[in-house]
């Protein structure tokens, strides 16, 4: 049965091939704009190497003073982190990282840009990098403040042409750092394990940082269990607000442990003088503008497929005339859509690969590597079986309940 | 006639109704992209203010561990009560930079160095509202030393730039763009009116005069919306503790002069301040770069919209198309009656721009409720009305595009075959 269903489907579907490149090429192009919109998002927030304890991980990136007239928002200061992020009940140990700076090298007259990202020796413990020669730095480099460097592959190439790197020496914003290890490059957007030169925080050019309680630092909380995320978040904030402010108009200043995805969501959707983020909103505008783009694309298959079953209305009625039942004309229908989906969502399926290997290759984000998201890739099948279904299957069953010779005469309205 | 066809569309309003749904997204589609890339290229037209070629600027970076805040907002009013002024080293630190100043003066490409808080094309923004006679205006502001108009190529349209006779005024002086001028004093010379900043509270000593008018100051560059800007001045030997000094360095050099001016010129300030982070930029590439920025969500919302239309654009012909086979018979019936081809024709493109207009009108009515949303604050209401012009002409040609293949095929029934079926 089935067999002769998939047989008819492909049958029908090459009789009219206009329509059904269409309908191929609306499912396509609906997919391949879903799964790169879905793959850029992957690359800032999902929880790609080395960011792979991301389920166990609290971040502190924001720091918010706010008065009675004034706001004042950054990043936490190294201070802030320091002292008042330790030790927390659950955590099982604490990152610091220097928010990445633009740094400048020149060899042999030509100029090398770079972001130098200085962080402490728990940073390569709470990440995981996969490291191509040499290993990281250790907390006795961060204590002597030694001006070593792990640096990434593209750095590597710049510098001295290829591996092998670890023990040679290269110059950066006027100081000059031996490489010990060589990690593979992270995309640019990836604020926590981004960089092309990773340097201990005390090869910084002053230590003024240590006294700094607001900018320029973030702060990862590694957790023993998800499980503990809301008490480890309680007890920073109420040790938080325990902090002496150093400018008499700010009275009150919060700085929150949560996920990148909600201190993203925070900056663009809390108030003011919200201190609370809102990821469900930045979740809502996602699926909003992804259910609205999908819109067009649905509207056209919809109307597509309500003319075409016109087309067929003789046929039906002469399988009708024969005594098919309502049941067996509707699963025809659900066949042939089916076919026409998955067909279309293969077709989708390899041409975002195809584009996604484009993007990555462009190089439009540095260090970028997008991949697939099969989960959205499976929401926007579904999206589009849905649609498919509706537009198809709702007037093949209104037809299969008309009168056979109502049918044949082709009077469906 | 126009009636004739209303009636026909409503006699198959089932299926027209989808029909001109679609129509209306890719409407408000394009209304979209439309009003962004009429946005730009309206905005490029308008002069920048200042030169691009053969200017550089270095940021001085003073903590080793980035820049010390992501963003700082300030209400009106940053300080209500009186207060000790809080040192913070900065009469040293501008000490510091006019010697740095003085460092690539001496370079022999260096035609003009001087010193500012905010620079073209950088992403820092500080931003401040004031009320004149009632009015509130708000306006981009910076601060800048007394080369700064040199060194940049400003056009100075009345008054003068920032000198050392500012030094021992009483006022805080400020120069402002035309735009600004205009604004505040619409038939008053704007040169040499005082205006108040709005500070409610005890510190009301900080009252501004306009010591000149320039001609344009775009900070975001060609793609942005041209603003309202404000200078006001900033004096490397400033007493004051609390003013914090400038950070951007901008140096005017010889045309001709090469890349490598910046590895000595970045050597030279190393040398000097071995403690401070320097970032050196032609501000030609810094251009380059932050047009990248804007133009990339005009790029992807082109080819996106492109795709979109050329969907709809084929699934809008096979409907018509389909349309047109189930009613030979109809066809048939008129063209045994003696209408002409052109006259079936007519009938159906006729069809097609009924629908058309009624998906426009709706659109248009769900299109003009935005700017009540206060889109109008960004967008000019012209560039909008051309936007959607341009809109009405694209769909309605995309619709008759579609509608021409099958009228074509319609008009080849012939009469006795599309007949013999009835």
């Amino acid at each position: 049965m089935l067999q002769s269903y998939l047989k008819l489907a492909w049958k029908v579907l090459w009789r009219r091939k206009f329509f059904t490149a269409i309908s191929l090429f609306g499912i396509c192009f609906t997919l391949v704009v879903l799964m790169v919109a879905s793959s850029v998002l992957d690359h800032l927030f999902a929880p790609q190497a080395p960011e792979v304890r991301q389920d166990r991980t609290l971040g502190m990136f924001r720091a918010r003073m706010t008065g009675e007239r004034s706001t004042s928002t950054s990043m936490p200061g190294y201070m802030l982190i320091d002292r008042y992020a330790r030790n927390l009940a659950g955590v099982e140990r604490v990152a610091v990282f220097a928010m990445p700076q633009t740094v400048y090298s020149y060899k042999d007259g030509q100029r090398i840009k770079s972001l130098i990202k200085r962080t402490d020796a728990d940073y390569w413990r709470v990440l995981d990098f996969q490291f191509l020669e040499g290993g990281p730095f250790t907390d006795q480099d961060v204590a002597n403040g030694a001006f070593v460097a792990v640096i990434n592959a593209t750095t590597r190439d710049r510098f001295f042409g290829g591996p092998p790197a670890v023990g040679r020496t290269f110059e950066a914003d006027g100081l000059r750092f031996r490489v010990i290890g060589v990690v593979p490059d992270v995309g640019v957007l990836r604020l926590v394990a981004n960089g092309d030169i990773y340097a201990p925080l005390t090869t910084s050019k002053t230590d003024s940082y240590k006294r700094e309680l607001m900018g320029g630092f973030g702060g990862l909380l590694l957790a023993k269990s998800t499980a503990d995320f809301f008490a480890i978040k309680t007890e920073l904030e109420s040790r938080i607000r325990t902090v002496p402010l150093p400018v008499k108009d700010f009275t009150k200043l919060i700085a929150p442990a949560e996920s990148l995805f909600d201190f993203v969501a925070g900056n663009l959707f809390s108030g003011r003088n919200e201190d609370r983020s809102h990821p469900e909103r930045l979740w809502a505008v996602i699926v909003a503008a992804m259910l609205l783009f999908s819109l067009l694309p649905a509207v056209n298959l919809v109307n597509l497929n309500m003319s075409r079953i016109m087309e067929r209305a003789s046929e039906i009625g002469v399988r009708k005339a024969f005594g098919a039942s309502s049941r067996t004309l509707v699963g025809q229908f659900v066949v042939e859509n089916l076919v026409l989906t998955l067909i279309g969502g293969a077709a989708g399926f390899v041409l975002s690969a195809l584009v996604l290997r484009a993007l990555t290759a462009s190089g439009l984000v540095p260090y970028a590597h997008f991949t697939l998201n099969y989960r959205v890739f499976g929401y926007g099948l579904g999206l589009a079986l849905f649609f498919g279904l509706l537009s198809g299957v709702y007037p093949a069953w209104r037809m299969s309940r008309l009168h056979p010779v109502q049918a044949l005469k082709g009077a469906a309205r | 006639m126009t009636r004739h066809l209303l009636k026909l569309v409503w006699n198959r309003k089932r299926s027209n109704v989808l029909i001109a749904v679609e129509i209306l997204l890719s409407f408000i589609v394009l209304v979209g992209v439309t009003t962004l890339a009429v946005f730009y290229v309206d905005n490029y037209r308008k002069p920048l203010g200042y030169d691009v070629e053969n200017i550089w600027t270095i940021s001085i970076e003073q903590h080793a561990a980035g820049r010390t805040s992501l963003t700082v907002e300030s209400g009106p009013d940053d300080a209500a009560a009186p207060r000790a002024p809080v040192d913070r080293g900065y009469v040293g630190q501008r000490a510091r930079i006019a010697q740095l100043m003085m460092a690539l003066q001496d370079m022999p490409e260096v035609q003009a160095v001087a010193a500012a808080v905010v620079t073209p094309y950088s992403s820092t923004t500080m931003n401040s509202d004031i009320e004149v006679n009632g009015r509130h205006h708000r306006y981009g502001m910076s601060e800048a030393t007394d080369d700064f108009a040199g060194a940049m190529g400003l056009e100075v349209m009345g008054g003068r730039w920032f000198s050392r006779e500012d030094d021992g005024a009483v006022w805080k002086p400020v120069v402002v763009n035309e735009r600004l001028a205009r604004e505040m004093f619409p038939d008053k010379d704007p040169v040499g009116q005082f205006v108040t900043e709005d500070e409610p509270g005890p510190r009301r000593e900080s009252r501004m005069r306009i010591v000149g008018v320039i001609r344009e100051f775009r900070k975001d560059g060609e793609y942005a919306a041209p603003e309202n800007f404000l200078f006001t001045r900033n004096r490397l030997d400033d007493p004051n503790v609390e003013a914090a000094p400038p950070r951007e360095l901008v140096i005017r050099v010889r045309p001709g002069t090469t890349a490598a001016f910046e590895e000595r010129a970045v050597t030279r300030l190393r040398d000097a301040e071995p403690e401070w982070t320097f970032q050196a930029e032609p501000l030609v590439q810094s251009r380059e770069t932050s047009q990248r920025l804007w133009l990339a969500p005009l790029s992807a919302a082109a080819i996106i919209s492109m795709f979109l239309l050329v969907m709809v654009a084929m699934g809008l012909t096979g409907v018509l198309w389909l349309h047109v086979t189930q009613r030979t018979r109809e066809i048939g019936l008129r063209r045994a009656k003696g209408a002409t081809v052109i006259n079936i024709q007519r009938q159906l493109v006729g069809e097609v721009v009924v629908l058309t207009s009624i998906a426009c009108i709706v659109g248009v009515a769900i299109i003009v409720q935005f700017p009540l949303l206060d889109v109008f604050s960004v967008v000019s209401p012209m560039v909008y009305g051309i936007s959607v012009a341009i809109s009405l002409v694209c769909i309605y040609a995309l619709s008759l595009a579609c509608a021409w293949m099958p009228a074509r095929m319609a008009s080849g029934v012939a009469p006795a075959e599309a007949l013999r079926y009835e």
